[in-house]
């Protein structure tokens, strides 16, 4: 028998049995759709997370001291670029786009009048240099209320959700009580700005910024920045961008370059994690078309025992008669699979342009991803076509136990079958 | 041409082993009408099974041309249906998504034949079944006795030496069976193909040539000629 025969004659039985087709088939797209979709968010929710990451926290790669990656979540001042400006320019005159940061720890303390209460929260502290971190970082234009920074001005932008727990507003003062880099305790005056209300939760929650001069000198930094951010350039990828750093530092071995992804690793294995997600989806949508697939081919072996009886007495073979069923079977998943597609493409553009507004959830627990309020899904054609190869496969594999089943019956028992 | 030399088969049901062939032995020849009858139980259906190469015998040979059927394993039995057996059933066992056309193409596209051929065969053969023109109906707009008609020519359509029909005018009312054994019986002139039928319908004995009647699994009458 042609393989055209068999797909005819399998196509034909699909439609015969029209209604219980479409049913199963709608099982398995709607399985695929869910896939689809989850599949959306995780990578919109991991492509703007990485955004937010390199726009607010690390740009696209720091050079920094060769000790200081280890401990950076401790905000060490011990570990720093000690001619922080000579390595910026460097950068400059290679054309790159690089700007000094001093991260430290601090304990904010306010008190009340005009604090709503006194109090005291640890805080992350970003010295920035008001003139180049916007041509690596994106602050400026978050800020909600009140100004940007101006250098050597005792002046902070905080970030909104802290503003808003502490109930700061641009002209309140605040102190920030922290070690020098020589490990001498030190308070840092300073008044409110502006609150920037980043797309970063990590940056709206626990951080301040105040201009990088100011930090360096209440820091006894001496010239010292604990990064330096560059900007990667449009389409370059990350270990070109490193080699091309790591020439302009060549003379100076104590330092290092990282990556955005090294530095973020935690977040990065977050996202990598996301499969994980994904393959729970996936096993979801395989026990709902598994289940689906295989109590209709199943009904529709038994219906047709006879049928299939009569096939075999004239001289079908049962690898033929397997094959008419499993094409059957694909093409279940097939049909499933398209109306998988063409409804995720539909809930992927919702998400695409509407979102789901998980805000009250992201203000109040720090999920690991760096993206506020609204999450929004992407475009990941690939696995449109997974989506497709899934369908048929479950399809497929689910399939072939029934018809196993009814092949291991004789010719005449079949036949006999009322 | 078809031998059957001491053929038992016996059933397993539960503990009790039903016998239902004990020592069967038949000749028959190429070209044959023949009917094999008896009551329920008497064992023509599990006869024309063997004969069919659907069953085996525990014991006994059944040789089709000189060639041992029991040999055969599940295959080589498949493959012998397919090339040189053609089967009519009670209840017609028309394949329901196919036309009537489709049913009878069926049979020679499991023989890799040519489209050409195939068309030119099938329409050939449904007009002298009396079908022309009720190619491209399904069997759910075609009355019993047209639905047999496109089983017989499936049957006879890839030019089988043994057409075994098993109570093929059970499920016809008596006008119509009539009508599709005088069919029968004018294609096994013209072709020369053998018919065996298993059958306890009084007509469809008075139509065969050859009348061989079962009792107990064991051949109990044979009455040669006369028909009607």
């Amino acid at each position: 028998m042609k393989p055209t025969q068999t797909v005819a004659l399998a196509a034909r039985n699909l439609r015969r049995h029209r209604r219980r087709t479409i049913i199963t088939a709608g099982a398995v797209a709607v399985g695929l759709m869910m896939y689809i979709a989850v599949d959306s968010l995780l990578v919109g929710v991991e492509e703007e997370s990485n955004r937010n990451l390199i726009w607010y926290e690390t740009g696209s790669a720091q050079v920094m001291h060769e000790d200081y990656l280890a401990e950076r979540d401790d905000r060490p001042l011990k570990y720093t670029v000690d001619d922080a400006r000579q390595v910026q320019q460097a950068l400059e005159a290679a054309g790159l786009n690089a700007t000094s940061r001093i991260v430290f720890s601090g304990e904010l303390i306010v008190y009340r009048d005009p604090f709503p209460e006194d109090g005291s929260v640890m805080v992350t502290a970003y010295g920035i240099d008001p003139d180049t971190d916007n041509d690596v970082y994106r602050l400026p234009q978050t800020i909600s209320h009140g100004s940007f920074l101006d250098p050597g001005e005792n002046q902070a932008l905080m970030g909104a959700w802290l503003a808003e727990d502490i109930g700061a507003e641009v002209g309140y003062p605040i102190t920030v009580v922290t070690r020098t880099r020589h490990g001498y305790y030190q308070t840092i005056d300073l008044e409110i700005t502006g609150i920037v209300n980043t797309p970063n939760p990590m940056i709206n929650r626990t951080a301040i910024f105040l201009p990088e001069d100011v930090a360096a000198a209440y820091l006894q930094m001496d010239g010292a920045a604990t990064e330096i951010a560059v900007a990667g350039r449009l389409g370059q990828s990350l270990p070109e961008l490193t080699e091309e750093i790591e020439q302009q530092i060549a003379g100076a071995p104590e330092l290092v370059v990282a990556d955005w992804r090294t530095i973020a690793a935690d977040v990065v294995a977050l996202a990598e994690a996301k499969e994980m997600g994904t393959g729970i989806i996936l096993l979801l949508v395989f026990i709902i078309a598994a289940v689906g697939v295989s109590n209709t081919i199943l009904m529709s072996v038994l219906e047709r025992t006879r049928e299939l009886g009569m096939m075999r007495a004239i001289g079908m073979r049962d690898r033929e008669v397997f094959a008419t069923l499993i094409t059957e079977a694909a093409g279940i998943g097939l049909i499933g699979g398209v109306i998988g597609m063409v409804l995720g493409a539909g809930a992927v553009t919702y998400l695409v342009e509407a979102g789901i507004d998980y805000g009250s959830i992201m203000r109040d627990t720090d999920v690991g991803y760096r993206v506020t309020q609204v999450i929004y899904g992407a475009w990941n054609l690939p696995v449109f076509g997974r989506a497709l190869l899934v369908g048929i496969g479950i399809a497929v594999a689910t399939a072939v136990f029934p018809v196993r089943r009814a092949l291991k019956m004789s010719v005449i028992e079949s036949l006999r079958n009322a | 041409m078809i031998t059957v030399e001491n053929v038992h088969k016996t059933y397993q049901t539960g503990d009790t082993a039903v016998y239902a062939l004990r020592g069967v032995s038949i000749s028959i020849e190429a070209g044959e009408f023949l009917a094999i009858a008896g009551p329920s139980g008497s064992g023509k259906s599990t006869l024309l099974n063997i004969l069919g190469c659907l069953d085996h015998p525990d014991q006994g040979s059944v040789t089709i041309d000189g060639q041992e059927m029991v040999q055969l394993d599940k295959s080589g039995r498949a493959d012998y249906r397919r090339h040189h057996l053609g089967f009519i059933f009670q209840n017609f066992n028309l394949i329901p998504v196919l036309t009537a056309y489709e049913n009878v193409a069926f049979a020679l596209n499991l023989l890799n034949i040519p489209e050409a051929e195939i068309k030119e065969r099938t329409i050939s053969i449904l007009r002298e079944v009396g079908l022309e023109g009720m190619e491209h109906r399904l069997p759910s707009k075609l009355s019993g006795g047209q639905q047999q008609r496109v089983a017989v020519a499936r049957a006879l359509i890839k030019n089988p030496r043994i057409i075994l029909a098993d109570e093929p005018t059970a499920n016809l009312d008596s006008t119509t069976g009539e009508a599709i054994l005088d069919t029968m019986r004018a294609l096994n002139e013209r072709h020369g193909t053998t018919f065996i039928f298993s059958t306890h319908d009084p007509m469809v004995m008075e139509f065969s040539r050859r009348l061989i009647q079962l009792r107990d699994g064991t051949v109990a009458s044979e009455r040669e000629g006369a028909p009607r």
